[in-house]
């Protein structure tokens, strides 16, 4: 298997060849990646691949990581289905 | 086919005799001992595909084991979206693969 072949985000199966690519073209941000190729917007909700995504784009020279604009951490912080939050 | 449970360890010793919990997964009939997770449950009878990716179908199974990556989840009971990491078996457990049928059956996503 290739390095390019590495999946980042579980959830959604994006592989580092996905953003690389995504990066390369769009110039983007770690927030834009996010919007564009779905990566860290599985059922995790980004708890297992944000920080790479942030270095990741920020390596390969994408504009720096910022309060501002990296991917944000919205409430609730732990994933609840909409059953626990409204009743069944 | 119990090949990957660790029966007796050289420092925790012997596990001796536990009760012995039936539960169904993907409609065959497993046999796990209380205290399993569903995940150690299943990967002790040599089930390392937990579920396939929604929109892919690749396989799926343990990644993080401490409930953080929601890699194992699966469809105990009715509920969907239960970690098999983190949820003790209960006698006559019924499982499934994390995939919805009515939604499937119709071409969308979970």
């Amino acid at each position: 298997m290739s390095e390019d072949q590495t999946v980042i985000c579980r959830c959604e199966e994006v592989t580092i060849q996905e953003i690389k690519e995504t990066v390369k073209q769009y110039h983007c941000s770690a927030r834009e990646i996010k919007l564009r190729t779905r990566a860290g917007m599985g059922p995790c909700g980004g708890r297992t691949c944000r920080c790479m995504i942030d270095k990741i784009v920020e390596q390969l020279g994408g504009p720096s990581v910022s309060n501002e604009v990296s991917l944000s951490y919205r409430p609730p912080v732990r994933p609840v289905s909409f059953g626990v939050l409204g009743g069944q | 086919m119990n090949s990957m449970r660790v029966d007796q360890h050289p420092v925790l010793g012997n596990m001796g005799q536990r009760q012995k919990l039936k539960f169904v997964f993907e409609g065959k009939q497993f046999t796990a001992y209380k205290g399993d997770t569903i995940a150690s449950a299943l990967l002790a009878s040599g089930v390392r595909t937990l579920r396939r990716h929604e929109d892919k179908g690749t396989p799926k199974g343990i990644y993080c084991n401490i409930g953080h990556c929601f890699e194992c989840r699966v469809r105990v009971n009715g509920q969907n979206s239960v970690r098999a990491c983190l949820t003790p078996v209960e006698n006559n457990m019924i499982i499934e693969s994390n995939v919805s049928r009515t939604m499937t059956s119709r071409g969308g996503k979970v």
